[in-house]
């Protein structure tokens, strides 16, 4: 109602309603001596009357929660005005006007309009036509928006470009008993697989043509990784970690990435080549996490795949294997204390992973330092949980045996030092000192023999590793 | 109090002009001096009108009320209401007297007084004619002039002064077409309408459909204009420039304009514009200097306000303000309903077993919200203040109540507040979104081309029910349960127990219901509240355009009672809170309660001028607000039946209404694309909330009462924060959106959202009909899908 008369109130002002109008209506009737006077002032009554009516419609209009006036509103208003409603209109299919050809003889009659009115022809009716019912009414239910961030799917609007930092959450964890389809079809049930696909169209539409051409020299410059172009590859790095207004790029960089490690370390992972290639993605991926103008949370369970593949993978490369384990653990432990707080269920989830890479049997020795390495980044508690609490470390010893000392065996020790420091003048324990005695048990018993050989040395060291306190 | 210092600077009797502006106005002045004329005799009256023609003094007073009152312009205002007295009998439309050979043909066939037919004839054809030309030059120079003098005041003014220009506009439109001067009013309109159309577009587009003095007589708008004060809220100071400038022609004029001012034409229009501020305005002076004052306190305080705020019968003061009725009808009893002891206590064991049973640890927590901690300020009824419920209370009332305590428990807390001071892109702010804004589920209704008048959701989210406007209800299971009523072929005599009544319920069935009964589009549906949100609802209410109110078995799938009382549409119904009573509101200015056991109404709830829209009950029943086509929303008692207070402040229809969970706010959407937050108290607005484009269809608070949720024809659902503190952004670089935007320059057209719109969610192509929170702070939100084909 407010609309059309917002903009009504400088158009019309001389009368809609003209009183010529009248008078052809007069003459139909037979009064011919109608004077200007009085066809004027009919003319005036007749517009007030019709805007009464419509004002009446507007608000039958605004009750049916509709923003277009229809016949059936003009019935409504005509109703309770107590005038006789004018049959025969109904909104299904709204009268279409025609305009008139203009008279040559009559040049100031103006347009005229009338309503169309089709001859149907009952035999070829009956005879061609198939009457279809309409559809019933029907309703399907999708998500608005899951806590406050509005889901790309098929039945949201697509995001305008400013708003493109309203990714796809995670949406499927949440269950809830209402009914999910996805589809504006009313047969509900279309596969999730036809419903990704029209998403990833969506957001591709959205990408402007410099964010596309970033992305490919983007890419390029980071694979593969030629060392003569190093300082390229710097350049690249640098942009990642501080350029804001990549947000619209991150699911793409973020598969990228993940695609990149599978593909390296699918082919065995042994080559430098594929070394190198790791290097660079774990690099990409602490770029993303380091930079700050992006909203990396609803990916963070995409990049943790890569990562966790690469820490926790039993064949790298030899030459680059410390190297990557490290590198992984420590993105991890950066991302671990930038978004735990927001994302509660993610230590936990990764907790998971690592001790199962740790403890269950069959497991190579390079994921089994990895999961060390992991712990050591995800922090002392985890340490003691996995290796003290959990027996990892017994796990680790027993399968060492009496080896010489390798990178598993000194991850192990790392990570007894981050628990607790060796002290400076290691006082070694005593099986036979009353005191110790319990110690040294404790220590076979939850260490294995193997790491409990390696502290009995040192008293301190030892009792912080059981987290026993000084005291005793 | 107001209006009596212009009156005296003008007139140099106040008495008579206080006199001369009866409560039937408009028609009143020819008819005063056609009675007059008529008592005197035809050569009394002609020779008391020619020597007031000729001296132009206004010393005869008595003999006509106009001259009275404007000395300044006596002579040609007299002709001028005399013509248009004499051209009243043949209702012409256009200027006809500029001929008076004309005029007095017409009236010598019509038969009127020949002292009129003498006097015209006195005045001669060309002063007749040079009277009417000139005359509507006075409103329109008079116009022009206020119009300057407003936009050259000083910015601190110019607020203040900008409301005064609107019942001016309007009266000299009415006087205009009053007289006939169709051309002239249309002109006027064509020239002045656009600055004043940004705030009073609709007023103004009835306004021009007026174009007949017969129009005018007839029109309920223009009467209110006539009959009314228009009330206008000034500072002291300002209002003594206004005096100034009226009656010298200075203070504060533009530059350049001070040349009209000592010029004849100046002054005339200065007069013609007093005439109005004397006769129709009343002036609301407050000590508060101008600057003190919100940009929205207008909205509050300026308008027709004398019949929107209901005088208490009995005092014989007339109260002018919705601050001084509402502080004057007291305190109200907004808390929490109380329960019933027993009730009470069966509830609490019930609870008790359930934890032992679930060895649940938490559920011993439960008890705690059976007796919700008072909130401060509010006094909670008694049992008595509520309307009477019948003494026993049902499984169901058990089951209602231990549900409810059980969504306390399981509540999704929403914290709006969470968002406050936090950078947008932050990665806390992500946290925080998620801790301060709902999950939302859509409902999409398609195939219905005609669109859906009304749908709502049951309590317990089982039912989902549509009303058409092709006049039936469709009821949709949510849960994909088959819906089966009973067959119509059994004998009720051998209905003896449950398993019986099992065997007379229909076979198959679909898990969708078309519920037929109504001869009108479905209006407004309710669902029972009474099973809560433990159980599905037992019946549903439908109001219709049939004037009918009916109710639906939801066991039998049948019509039960149809209620009629209303003579018009009925625009909404809803439950109380606690079953058994429900109220609608109709186009016929009214709403009323009703008992399910009775057809006919208990209460009636009269008083607002034009369609009650909306109508809501407070969450303990003791209240019922209203909203209006007439701007305002009422609260009522629901017992008494009085108005308890009035909120005014929409610059347009009210067409919903939401009341807050914990009793103490309502909020109001109008056409005015505004949402107003109101303490319900005191009376007094908040806050208005604004960025909506199209309609708001329907409003919803989180059980927290932290949250309002709205959706509207512009295809979106917006979520609002009502703790804060809202206003409309300074710098364009603030949290619009409840995103920090980049891109601030690119959205020049949306500087109307508050701040404190959180976010905003936009649909494909549907409008938001029913926004409904469940009790776990789920929110759902349901509308139909209009195909692009439609205009």
């Amino acid at each position: 109602m407010s609309k059309p008369k917002a903009r009504g109130t400088s158009t019309q002002l001389t009368g809609i309603y003209r009183a010529d109008s009248i008078r052809d209506v007069a003459e139909s009737l037979g009064i011919t001596n109608l004077t200007d006077s009085v066809a004027s002032a009919l003319a005036s009554d007749v517009e007030y009357r019709i805007h009464q009516v419509v004002e009446e419609a507007a608000r039958f209009m605004r009750h049916a929660r509709r923003t277009t006036l229809t016949t059936s509103d003009i019935d409504q208003a005509l109703r309770v005005l107590n005038i006789e409603p004018l049959y025969g209109h109904s909104a299904h299919n709204p009268p279409t006007f025609r305009r008139a050809l203009p008279f040559p003889q009559l040049p100031q009659a103006g347009a005229v309009y009338f309503v169309e009115d089709e001859e149907i022809d009952f035999d070829r009716m009956l005879r061609e036509e198939k009457i279809t019912l309409p559809k019933p009414v029907s309703w399907t239910a999708h998500w608005l928006a899951v806590e406050g961030v509005q889901p790309l799917i098929p039945e949201n609007p697509p995001a305008i470009p400013k708003e493109t930092d309203m990714e796809p959450p995670v949406a499927g964890a949440k269950s809830t008993d209402l009914p999910r389809t996805s589809s504006l079809l009313p047969t509900p049930g279309v596969t999730s697989q036809t419903s990704k696909k029209q998403q990833q169209q969506l957001v591709k539409q959205v990408l402007s043509r410099e964010l596309q051409l970033y992305y490919t020299r983007l890419t390029s410059s980071l694979l593969p990784p030629i060392p003569s172009e190093q300082a390229k590859r710097t350049a690249a790095l640098a942009s990642l970690r501080h350029d804001a207004g990549l947000q619209a790029l991150l699911p793409y960089l973020i598969r990228w990435v993940g695609e990149g490690v599978v593909g390296a370390l699918k082919e065995g992972a042994q080559s430098d080549q594929d070394g190198r290639v790791l290097e660079v993605l774990l690099d990409a991926t602490g770029a993303l996490l380091d930079n700050n103008t992006l909203f990396i949370e609803p990916y963070l369970h995409q990049v943790l795949p890569p990562i966790l593949s690469t820490l926790l993978h039993s064949t790298l490369p030899p030459s680059h294997s410390t190297h990557l384990r490290t590198m992984s653990s420590q993105i991890l432990s950066h991302m671990l204390t930038q978004h735990s707080t927001t994302y509660p269920s993610l230590s936990p989830r990764i907790m998971k992973t690592l001790l199962l890479a740790l403890i269950s049997p069959g497991k190579s020795k390079g994921t089994r330092e990895g999961a060390i390495r992991g712990l050591i980044a995800v922090g002392k508690e985890a340490i003691r949980k996995g290796l003290v609490e959990g027996g990892g470390a017994k796990v680790v010893g027993s399968e060492c045996g009496y080896e010489q000392p390798g990178s598993l065996v000194n991850s192990v020790m790392d990570a007894f030092r981050v628990l607790q420091q060796p002290s400076d003048m290691p006082v070694s324990l005593d099986p036979d000192n009353d005191a110790d005695e319990p110690v040294v048990t404790q220590l076979h018993e939850v260490l294995g023999d193997f790491f409990a050989e390696r502290l009995v040395g040192d008293g301190v060291w030892a009792r912080g590793v059981l987290g026993i306190s000084m005291e005793t | 109090m107001s209006g009596t210092p212009v009156a005296s600077t003008q007139s140099p009797d106040p008495a008579s002009a206080a006199t001369q502006e009866p409560p039937q106005n408009g028609l009143g002045i020819d008819q005063l001096v056609l009675q007059y004329l008529r008592s005197r005799g035809h050569t009394a009256a002609e020779k008391a009108l020619q020597e007031s023609v000729e001296s132009g003094s206004p010393d005869d007073k008595g003999k006509s009320s106009e001259s009275t009152a404007s000395p300044a312009i006596s002579s040609e205002e007299l002709i001028r209401k005399l013509a248009v007295f004499a051209q009243k009998p043949s209702r012409p439309g256009e200027n006809i007297l500029k001929e008076t050979a004309n005029v007095l043909q017409e009236l010598a066939a019509m038969g009127n007084p020949s002292s009129i037919q003498n006097l015209i004839a006195s005045i001669g054809t060309l002063g007749a004619e040079d009277i009417l030309s000139l005359d509507p030059t006075d409103k329109t120079e008079g116009f022009r002039e206020l119009e300057a003098w407003v936009d050259g005041s000083l910015d601190m003014y110019r607020p203040e002064f900008r409301p005064i220009l609107f019942p001016i506009f309007v009266h000299f439109y009415l006087d205009l077409i009053q007289f006939g001067f169709k051309e002239a009013a249309l002109k006027f309109y064509t020239v002045f309408s656009p600055s004043l159309s940004a705030s009073h577009s609709s007023t103004l587009h009835h306004l021009s459909t007026l174009l007949l003095p017969a129009h005018v007589q007839n029109d309920e708008l223009a009467q209110r204009f006539r009959n009314e004060k228009y009330a206008v809220r000034m500072s002291r100071s300002g209002f003594g420039l206004l005096v100034g400038w009226l009656t010298e022609g200075v203070g504060g004029e533009a530059l350049g304009a001070g040349e009209g001012f000592s010029g004849e034409k100046g002054k005339r229009g200065r007069a013609a514009v007093m005439r109005v501020v004397n006769n129709h305005l009343r002036f609301d002076v407050t000590p508060s200097s101008s600057t003190a004052v919100s940009p929205y306190a207008w909205e509050e305080s300026t308008g027709l306000l004398s019949s929107i705020i209901p005088q208490t019968s009995g005092s014989s003061t007339i109260v002018t303000s919705a601050l001084t009725f509402n502080s004057s009808k007291g305190e109200l009893k907004l808390g929490q309903p109380p329960l019933p002891e027993e009730l009470r206590t069966e509830t609490e064991r019930v609870l008790r077993e359930q934890a032992m049973v679930d060895r649940d640890p938490a559920a011993h927590y439960d008890l705690q919200f059976l007796r919700p901690p008072a909130v401060a300020g509010v006094t909670a009824p008694s049992i008595s203040d509520l309307p009477p419920h019948p003494p026993a209370f049902k499984t169901i009332d058990v089951n209602r109540e231990v549900e409810k305590i059980r969504d306390a428990r399981k509540r999704i807390r929403l914290e709006p507040s969470a968002l406050h001071g936090l950078d947008a892109n932050s990665p806390q702010a992500a946290a925080a979104r998620s801790r301060a804004l709902p999950s939302i589920c859509c409902y999409t209704v398609h195939d219905a081309p005609e669109g859906v008048p009304s749908c709502t959701f049951s309590p317990d989210t089982s039912l989902m029910a549509a009303g058409f406007s092709e006049s039936y209800i469709r009821l949709w299971s949510l849960k994909g349960e088959k819906l089966r009523g009973m067959r119509s072929d059994f004998q009720s005599n051998a209905v003896r127990d449950a398993t019986s009544l099992k065997k007379i319920r229909e076979r198959g069935g679909t898990t969708t219901r078309k519920l037929i009964g109504h001869s009108g589009p479905v209006y407004s549906l309710s669902f029972d509240p009474l099973s809560g949100s433990a159980a599905p609802p037992k019946y549903l209410l439908s109001a219709s355009a049939d004037a009918t109110t009916r109710l639906w078995s939801l066991d039998t799938m049948t019509n039960v009672v149809a209620y009629r009382g209303h003579q018009n549409p009925v625009w909404d119904v809803q439950w109380s809170p606690m079953g058994i009573y429900f109220a609608t509101a109709s186009r016929d200015r009214t709403a009323r309660l009703w008992s399910t056991d009775r057809t006919s109404a208990l209460r009636i709830y009269a008083g607002h001028l034009s369609d009650v829209d909306c109508v809501r009950f407070h969450p303990n029943s003791l209240y019922l607000a209203t909203g209006s086509s007439d701007w305002t929303a009422r609260l009522w008692d629901v017992q008494r039946g009085s108005c308890v207070r009035v909120f005014v402040g929409h610059q347009g229809i009210v067409s919903t209404l939401a009341f807050s969970p914990d009793g103490r706010y309502l909020a109001s959407a109008g056409e005015d694309l505004a949402i107003n937050i109101w303490d319900i108290g005191s009376g007094r607005r908040i806050k208005k909330m604004t960025g909506h484009t199209a309609s708001i269809y329907s409003l919803a608070f989180s059980a927290e009462s932290t949250m309002l949720v709205s959706g509207g024809a512009d295809w979106t659902v917006r979520c609002w924060d009502v703790k804060g503190a809202g206003g409309l952004p300074a710098k364009r670089d603030g949290m619009v959106n409840g995103f920090g935007s980049e891109s601030a320059n690119a959205k020049d057209e949306e500087s109307s959202e508050t701040t404190d719109l959180m976010a905003t969610f936009p649909t494909k192509r549907t409008p938001i009909i029913d926004v409904h929170f469940t009790p776990r702070n789920l929110c759902l939100v349901v509308g139909p899908h209009l195909s692009p084909e439609q205009r």
